[in-house]
């Protein structure tokens, strides 16, 4: 598993699917937090870039038995070892897994674009850039200061906010701290969620929310069986979705 | 030795000059695939690789078939093949060159191709494959060139050659190996996931590659005085024979594995290539197409007196090349893509800059590679003469 043991630290995130309505707000937040382009026609799915993507799961039997449900899917961050699927087949160096915090990561600049890792990945969780990012008027002053666009020709995913990160380790160093607080960095997702379906820490502090969360008897992660460990967990009390998530096995 | 290129009959300048005008086509649709991006492709999320990566995956399979060629010449001393090696090794020189630009035409940042070498990374296995296939390419031009050269001079090829020649016949095994792992190490494309990709490719590759090899031996002798010698062309024939039926065995062990196991995972490929899957099926009369050419060119092949009559052959050798084109050049890829791994359909068409590419980097390849067969056909007419 990823996440140094001497560091302590594994970011990781729980999302509890019979809390959550499909209002889509993390979706949102996340487009907005991390500059993610968008285009007036955004109805080519399989070109579109969304880092938050949300699911609509139903079960598949006709009225009265129907049941829906809704998963946000985001990069899973896998904490496979000794890599996840998609650093692993980086000819570049361009995607990395930082070993002290669990958290994969992008390097936009040095990408080259061959999208072997969007083949490693049986998520969907990485976005190639087929257009060039741009922004109607208003919005290109509105974008965030702290999170640079990507180019046209790359790959890009979900960092878990990794600026926020630093955002608040600066801020610590500041107050002559060396360790975070529960709950002083938090992803632009989790923090927009209003249904609180949302959790995220450190799933290797035995305290933490996140990590009591994991633990729980209703917790699953996404194709559980191919090994790649994921660090975003889900929570349902229903026995059809425990299924779906491992679908394809 | 190349200004033996610059004079030709007046057909060899009018294929240059089609071969040299569709390299043109291909290269303004590049022009244009750059300034737009890879959105002028069929490709997508679901469908990541296309006709390019397909393409590259095929000619690999070519290029590395001239070891058979090389490997009866040099291990076990067939005289016959000693004067179509040369041609073997210039097939390979142009084919990889192919592979290379359709790669470099398929990478969202063309400009940033240095960084496989700046920033090396020995744990992909793109990586390792432009390893192999820079290795493989430059030591097919200097072999080919070095020997051709000294027999220009009717003179031994030099003896710091022969362990090129020899490290040249497990490198050839190398590239087609390393290109299957690309495929075959990824988690969640069950199509891909096979233990016998590597084996595949390579019976895949010494049908198809052998098979060109004949067809260009058969042209070469029409429109030249140099004859590559009608056994040499038999015992290519019954290289590709084997190679052949080797390849639709293993195409059944595949098909046996899925089914016979009844892993989901396993079998939506196979489904999705050769029925469809719900209503989609844009594959289907490729994959159908593939079967019966495969089984046909084999039946043909199998038929001693088919065999043995040339013009049988030629159309033998087409039916595998086209046959072996569709399953690598199309449908392997292609299909490891769909369905996704969350089981839903998106379907790849390829469009029509993609297309133009595509045909423009296959003329390129060609126009190398007449270049270099005229080359060597102009040296061995000189020595005949």
């Amino acid at each position: 598993m990823s996440g140094n043991k001497s560091s302590g630290v594994r970011y990781g995130m729980v999302i509890d699917i019979d809390k959550c309505t499909g209002c889509t707000a993390c979706s949102v937040a996340c487009q907005q937090e991390n500059n993610v382009p968008f285009r007036e026609d955004e109805t080519n799915k399989v070109r579109s870039i969304t880092w938050m993507e949300i699911y609509q799961l139903d079960n598949g039997m006709p009225y009265p038995e129907y049941r829906q449900a809704y998963l946000p899917r985001l990069c899973l961050h896998c904490g496979a070892s000794p890599y996840p699927p998609c650093t692993f087949v980086c000819p570049v160096n361009a995607t990395h897994r930082d070993e002290d915090t669990g958290l994969v990561n992008h390097i936009p600049v040095r990408c080259i674009g061959c999208r072997y890792c969007i083949s490693a990945c049986s998520y969907h969780a990485r976005y190639f850039n087929w257009w060039d990012p741009k922004w109607p008027k208003p919005m290109e002053e509105m974008l965030t200061p702290n999170v640079s666009p990507r180019m046209r020709g790359v790959v890009e995913k979900c960092t878990m906010c990794v600026h926020r990160l630093q955002l608040a380790k600066d801020r610590a160093f500041m107050e002559g701290r060396s360790e975070l607080e529960e709950g002083e960095y938090v992803p632009a997702c989790v923090e927009s969620c209003p249904a609180k379906a949302m959790t995220f820490g450190n799933l290797l502090d035995p305290d933490s929310e996140v990590a009591r969360l994991a633990k729980s008897s209703l917790a699953f992660r996404l194709l559980e069986k191919l090994g790649t460990e994921p660090k975003v967990y889900y929570l349902s009390s229903q026995d059809w979705i425990h299924k779906l998530a491992d679908k394809v096995m | 030795m190349l200004e033996t290129a610059l004079k030709g009959s007046k057909k060899y300048w009018i294929l240059i000059g089609v071969l040299f005008g569709l390299h043109g086509m291909g290269a303004t649709a590049f022009l244009y695939q750059l300034s737009k991006g890879l959105t002028v492709t069929g490709m997508s999320r679901d469908v990541s690789w296309g006709l390019y990566i397909a393409q590259f995956t095929f000619l690999v399979g070519v290029a590395a078939s001239a070891v058979m060629v090389v490997l009866p010449y040099y291990l076990h001393n067939v005289k016959e093949f000693g004067k179509i090696t040369i041609l073997g090794e210039f097939l390979a020189v142009a084919a990889v060159n192919m592979c290379l630009m359709f790669i470099l035409v398929d990478l969202g940042k063309p400009m940033r191709m240095l960084n496989v070498i700046l920033h090396p990374t020995p744990n992909s296995i793109l990586f390792w494959d432009m390893v192999v296939l820079n290795g493989y390419l430059f030591l097919n031009i200097i072999i080919g060139w070095v020997v051709l050269s000294a027999e220009r001079k009717e003179v031994a090829p030099p003896k710091w050659v022969k362990p090129l020649i020899y490290l040249s016949i497990p490198w050839a095994v190398s590239i087609h190996t390393v290109t299957a792992f690309l495929y075959a190490g990824l988690p969640g494309r069950h199509f891909w996931l096979t233990a016998i990709m590597a084996a595949r490719f390579l019976a895949s590759a010494f049908a198809a590659g052998p098979a060109l090899l004949i067809l260009l031996c058969l042209i070469v002798r029409k429109v030249s005085k140099f004859d590559p010698g009608k056994v040499a062309i038999q015992k290519v024939a019954n290289i590709v024979v084997y190679a052949m039926i080797i390849s639709i065995f293993f195409v059944v062990l595949e098909i046996f594995t899925a089914f016979y196991s009844q892993i989901p995972g396993h079998m939506h490929g196979f489904v999705y290539t050769f029925v469809g899957i719900h209503g989609h099926g844009n594959l289907v009369p490729w994959t159908w197409a593939f079967a019966i050419m495969a089984v046909i060119a084999t039946l043909m092949l199998l038929c001693p007196p088919l065999r043995k009559n040339e013009t049988t052959l030629a159309i033998s050798c087409l039916l595998v090349f086209f046959s072996l084109w569709i399953e690598k050049g199309i449908t392997l890829v292609i299909t490891g893509f769909i369905p996704n791994p969350f089981d839903t359909i998106t379907e790849y068409v390829p469009t029509i800059p993609e297309l133009a590419i595509t045909v423009g980097v296959w003329a390129t390849g060609f126009l190398i590679l007449t270049i270099l067969y005229k080359v060597a056909v102009s040296v061995k007419e000189e020595i005949a003469s």
